[in-house]
């Protein structure tokens, strides 16, 4: 009993610098998260290597805004896949729950869906598409998104 | 087709656990933190109850009007003003809190008893959360229920999706209501604990953390404030 009353405030005081310290840890510095950008999807799809061929990554319409209807599209060069991609849309260091874009296969190797990207309250704008392929793995896409 | 049998509805109860762990801390627990610092005597359960259940209910609703529409932007366009003003109505709340639970504010003399200052905030703390009877933490659930929130902005997208795979309005009302139940009830954990823990302890060891929660409570409160002006 004696010790729950030590621990309960140290815990809840822990709990209160935990929370006050939240935005930074949850959402890090934006300048350590522009790092990580690797995709300028607001100006020009996106390529990345992968196996022996590429992965190609883009949205539309331009500007790419969170809270909009966005056309995804992904194209294969030199891949076989087995099944249609599948977008995984996260923030990069933060749980945002399963947002996932399924797509159609609209002409060999092309494949589109439609998706949403929210608008974080926090301010922050870097989010990642990890684009898995069947049977092959996945590609991830860290771009910035306009509020 | 009902979706309460769906896989959907676990994934998103686990989704709500594991988000409410790692996200809905950082924004309902200030709130939340508050409300347990300022529950100092009489039943500190309904009040938390009645708080969740109101936001929670606030969800069902978001989440039946996706499922009806099938359409999340559509319906997010229409309540971002009141989702921005919510937003900061939470900010004031908690600065309030932390204001009438600070004892170095309250020793200067603005903010003593009788005086102008203390008599407003005073008088709008009653109103916003020191109403009488507990029921009044229902409404105040409803209400922040609205705050906009990323994890809560995909359920219901989901919701939307299942609305528009439903044969009828009613049933995608019911899926969309549905996905955000089990949403809502998965990040009740985390938010109870966290309230729990703010909760407890004998007088001396709550003073202490009134001193240091006090102006915590004020930061958070202003950055909440700020977050929802540019929201």
């Amino acid at each position: 009993m004696k010790l729950n009353k030590k621990i309960f405030p140290i815990l809840s005081m822990l709990l209160l610098f935990f929370i006050v310290c939240m935005p930074d840890v949850l959402f890090a510095s934006e300048s350590k998260k522009k790092k990580q950008i690797n995709c300028d999807i607001q100006n020009q799809q996106c390529v990345q290597p992968i196996l022996n061929g590429s992965i190609v990554f883009d949205i539309q319409p331009k500007p790419v805004k969170a809270m909009k209807d966005l056309t995804f599209e992904v194209k294969v060069k030199d891949i076989n896949l087995t099944g249609s991609p599948i977008i995984d849309l996260s923030m990069p260091g933060m749980k945002m729950g399963k947002n996932k874009v399924k797509m159609k296969m609209i002409v060999k190797g092309v494949y589109q869906g439609t998706g949403i990207i929210v608008r974080c309250p926090s301010g922050k704008t870097i989010w990642q598409a990890t684009i898995n392929l069947s049977g092959i793995g996945s590609a991830n896409f860290i771009f910035d998104v306009i509020y | 087709m009902y979706i309460f049998a769906d896989t959907l509805f676990w994934v998103f109860l686990t989704t709500g656990f594991t988000v409410g762990f790692g996200h809905c801390i950082g924004m309902c627990g200030p709130i939340v933190i508050s409300m347990s610092l300022n529950l100092k005597t009489g039943n500190t359960v309904w009040p938390h109850v009645l708080y969740h259940t109101g936001r929670v209910s606030t969800y069902c609703l978001l989440g039946g009007i996706m499922g009806v529409t099938g359409s999340f932007t559509m319906v997010t366009s229409q309540i971002a003003l009141i989702q921005k003003i919510v937003l900061i109505f939470a900010g004031v709340l908690i600065i309030f809190m932390g204001v009438l639970m600070s004892p170095w504010l309250t020793n200067f003399s603005c903010f003593k008893t009788g005086t102008g200052v203390q008599t407003f905030f005073s008088k709008a703390f009653s109103l916003l959360v020191g109403l009488k009877p507990t029921l009044a933490y229902f409404p105040l659930g409803l209400i922040l229920g609205l705050l906009p929130c990323g994890p809560v902005y995909t359920v219901l997208i989901a919701s939307a999706r299942a609305g528009m795979e439903a044969p009828d309005i009613y049933t995608g009302f019911i899926n969309g209501m549905v996905l955000m139940l089990a949403f809502g009830i998965g990040t009740i954990p985390a938010l109870s604990l966290v309230g729990r823990l703010a909760g407890v302890g004998g007088i001396k060891q709550r003073q202490m953390i009134y001193k240091a929660a006090s102006i915590i409570m004020i930061g958070v409160g202003i950055y909440f404030v700020i977050k929802g002006i540019q929201y």
